[in-house]
């Protein structure tokens, strides 16, 4: 990407720290039932644009700077006082320009109408007029600042498991790869790796199933604000950890590697190997005591260790990814959408600010 | 959005309550370019992007490729010798591009040596601005920026002698690309500058396309015509893209025909066959540098940047060490160091606009009034008619007959943007723009 991580926009200028997310939010908190509404619409609005995103064909990494541009959006304005329909089309449109993958605006346009009047979103007042998206992009240009290059997990996840394609300008050429596989093949610069994440020495050997878990998590961490406070190589290896810690198939492959066997392994297993449960010191060198099928495997401990970054950062993040996806567990998108609607009438109709209780809806659990 | 509206339109800053026009100084592929005046009296550059235009009304069709790109790009940058992007206004319908200005450009010091000094560019200027060029592109490669468009035109120096590489409006991002490049944009860098695998229809390409193009730069530095000055074959009606017989064989004709021992991946290039029609030629850039040069090390930097195939062109980053750099005369930060003040090229000749709204009224107050009649008029005049001026640079063009223009085409207009395909469709009128001649300022 232009120049790196440390000197980039996306560096200086867009991670905040959680007091500016609460203070983002501040308005639209009047409007809402209660403050965990805020974090259901966050899930609520990075759905919708993962969905418009993938009408219009975007890449991954399309979706993923189109939901940024939401985000920082947001930093500045409320929910209450905007269209945020009208917001997240124009972040697709721009995010797609901006990743050079342009699409035409009136087919943006088009794909918002279709999708924002299916029933569960029931949005009737979409413009038409291409005009009006493209003034909304003028706006959102403006409050973006003019930054459009973004950074996300994604390289670095390729990079440090060692998915390094070359600078190859054909990723997709080949039809044959499908979207998220085909996104697993854009490569990196060669030359990109040490500065973002240190030593650079030992690479990662994950399978492809354990890259697309890892990928996947990725993709989740958008639903939540983390792209706005961390740096995407922190949430990129969180996702390794969380690979290595929850993937099973990956767990079952590194388990001769760890020093204990993992608690929830040894009763979850029907993979035939033996668990081990006797703990044994830590070996400097594999070299000479592994099976050869395993000698050039990186010992993941090793690998998370040697990496320049702070680990309990890496906790944290993980700690906060865990929640997001249990407050996912929790979200119902109905819910949401009539929650959004409300606040969207009662901003528009109440100058005075309104008190929390008199639009309070029936909290939903699963 | 009524609020929203209401509350970004209150807090916005006026281009023309910030800066005060001294003249208009371009019109290029893009928009035009005014000079500007702040208040504490430091001289700005501002490209202002063309508002699309639907029948007579200017409307919102969406921000093109080409201003994304250039804004992007340069909210991420800094380099003494990259222009520097001071702010970006967004206002009516329009984009302004505020840069630090800069008094000189490459065709512009090219063209006051060959028609108004009549003598070449001394070594030492010559050097100075080539290394500084290198310096500056680096830079840009080493964030996986490539240039896409360098050119005299593109390539501009301050008063006092740094060079600053301008116009990003064709660069991008080579690194991790979704699509490959050429998918984007089917021609880029203009013909005179264009590498031969360019030509010859690659799909694929890389820095090496910008060091070619600065070695095309250097021989027009040296010699004060392009070395390379061929005619641009035009895009069909259904915008292929047709060979560039005419480019090739002026490139041949110094540099002699590409073999394949020199060049092994040119068999795979689409133009292959067609190439392989053309008649061999022998190899001159020997003596091609011996009236222009007049140094072993010069001539050695310059065919190491011409060489054909990309992977063993030299890049910026060697070239920067290249022996040339380390003889006398040694290259300088300020490239006019050793230059008489007279023999300077004179500040870029600004014009002023006979529009109404070229004259500097104090905008209402912002947030005065809701009402969009009310907003300040567009602060540059929007009529093409009544343009009375053109750059020196359109001047230089016009009396050699060609322009330097960049052909850019394909997806680039499916964003919205202009599409532009070659010089017809904008830009300079040389035969009708009247010149009004204005005292220099500065
Ligand atoms: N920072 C600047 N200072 C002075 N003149 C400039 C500056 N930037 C551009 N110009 C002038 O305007 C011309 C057009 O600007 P450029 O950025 O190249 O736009 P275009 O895309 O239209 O070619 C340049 O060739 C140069 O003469
Ligand atoms: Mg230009």
């Amino acid at each position: 990407m232009a120049t790196d991580f440390w000197a980039s926009s996306h560096y200086k200028r867009w991670i905040v720290d959680r007091a500016t997310l609460k203070q983002a939010r501040a308005d639209d908190l009047v409007y809402v039932s209660e403050p965990e509404c805020l974090e259901f619409l966050a899930i609520y609005f990075a759905n919708i644009i993962s969905k418009l995103g993938k009408k219009l064909g975007f890449r991954q990494r399309v979706i993923a700077t189109a939901t940024v541009f939401f985000r920082r959006f947001y930093l500045k304005n409320s929910y209450c006082e905007t269209d945020p329909y009208l917001v997240l089309s124009a972040c697709c449109y721009v995010a797609a320009k901006a990743e050079e993958s342009p699409v035409h605006i009136k087919n943006v346009v088009a794909e918002s109408r279709a999708l924002f009047s299916q029933e569960q979103y029931n949005v009737k007042h979409f413009p038409s007029d291409n005009s009006k998206l493209a003034e909304m992009e003028f706006y959102l240009v403006d409050d973006l600042e003019c930054d459009l290059i973004v950074f996300h997990p994604y390289r670095t996840l390729l990079a440090l498991c060692n998915k390094d394609f070359g600078n190859s300008n054909s990723s997709s050429d080949s039809p044959a790869e499908e979207a998220e596989a085909g996104e697993l093949g854009t490569g990196i610069g060669a030359d990109d790796g040490p500065r973002y994440w240190g030593t650079g020495q030992g690479q990662l050997e994950l399978s492809e199933g354990g890259l697309q878990t890892a990928w996947f998590i990725i993709n989740d961490t958008y639903r939540s604000e983390l792209c706005l406070i961390y740096p995407p190589h922190l949430i990129a290896v969180t996702a390794i950890y969380l690979t290595l810690v929850l993937h099973t198939p990956t767990q079952n492959s590194i388990a001769h590697l760890l020093p204990y066997s993992p608690a929830f392994n040894s009763d979850s297993s029907n993979s035939g190997e033996p668990s081990q449960t006797t703990p044994h010191p830590r070996r400097s060198s594999r070299t000479s005591d592994s099976s050869s099928k395993h000698a050039n495997q990186q010992d993941p401990i090793d690998f998370l260790a040697n990496l320049n970054v702070s680990l309990s950062a890496i906790a944290t993040i993980a700690q906060e990814i865990i929640s997001m996806y249990s407050l996912w567990n929790r979200y119902r998108e109905d819910v949401t959408a009539e929650e959004m609607r409300n606040m969207n009438a009662n901003a528009n109709m109440e100058p005075e600010k309104s008190s929390p209780e008199r639009f309070c809806i029936r909290r939903h659990y699963l | 959005m009524r609020i929203y509206r209401a509350k970004r339109d209150a807090s916005h800053v006026y281009v023309k309550s910030k800066y005060n026009i001294l003249g208009f100084i371009s019109s290029g592929t893009y928009g035009r370019v005014y000079k500007a005046e702040d208040a504490s009296g430091n001289l700005h550059a501002i490209k202002k992007f063309k508002p699309d235009k639907e029948g007579d009304v200017v409307t919102y069709t969406g921000i093109s490729q080409s201003a994304i790109r250039e804004i992007a790009l340069n909210r991420e940058i800094s380099h003494e010798n990259i222009v520097s992007l001071k702010e970006v206004i967004l206002e009516d319908k329009s984009i302004y591009m505020v840069f630090d200005y800069a008094e000189h450009d490459f065709l512009q010091l090219i063209h006051h040596h060959s028609q108004t000094l009549r003598c070449t560019i001394s070594t030492a200027v010559l050097k100075s601005l080539t290394y500084q060029l290198l310096n500056g592109l680096v830079y840009l490669h080493s964030a996986h920026i490539l240039h896409r468009d360098l050119k005299p035109a593109n390539i501009l120096i301050t008063s006092n002698g740094q060079v600053k590489i301008g116009d990003l409006g064709l660069a991008r991002l080579s690194a991790q690309p979704l699509q490959p490049l050429f998918a984007g944009d089917k021609v880029v860098v203009t013909i005179w500058y264009r590498a031969p695998e360019l030509l010859l229809g690659a799909k694929h390409y890389n820095n090496s396309i910008d060091c070619w193009a600065v070695a095309c730069v250097l021989a027009e530095l040296a010699s004060l015509r392009p070395i390379f000055k061929g005619e641009e074959a035009k895009l069909d009606s259904k915008k292929n893209v047709p060979f560039q017989r005419d480019q090739l064989l002026k490139i041949f004709e110094v540099l002699g025909s590409p073999t394949e021992k020199d060049w092994p991946s040119v068999t795979h290039l689409p133009e292959y066959p067609s190439l392989k029609r053309l008649d061999p030629y022998p190899n001159r850039l020997y003596d091609w540098c011996q009236s222009r040069l007049r140094s072993q090390a010069g001539y050695d930097l310059l065919r190491m940047l011409f060489i054909y195939d990309p992977d063993r062109r030299l890049s910026a980053r060697e070239a920067l060490v290249h022996p040339w750099f380390l003889e006398d005369p040694l290259p300088k930060a300020n490239a006019f160091a050793s230059v008489a003040s007279n023999q300077i090229p004179p500040h870029r000749r600004i014009t002023q606009d006979d529009a109404p709204s070229m004259s500097m009224t104090i905008p209402l107050q912002p947030g005065q009034s809701g009402n969009a009649a009310n907003a300040p008029g567009p602060p540059f005049p929007q009529s093409q008619q009544v343009l009375s001026g053109s750059s020196q640079q359109a001047q230089a063009q016009a009396k050699s007959g060609h322009s330097h223009h960049t052909g850019t085409s394909g997806s680039l207009g499916d964003a919205g943007g202009p599409t532009v395909y070659g010089p017809q469709g904008h830009g300079q009128v040389h035969g009708t723009t009247k010149l009004r001649k204005k005292p220099r300022l500065g």
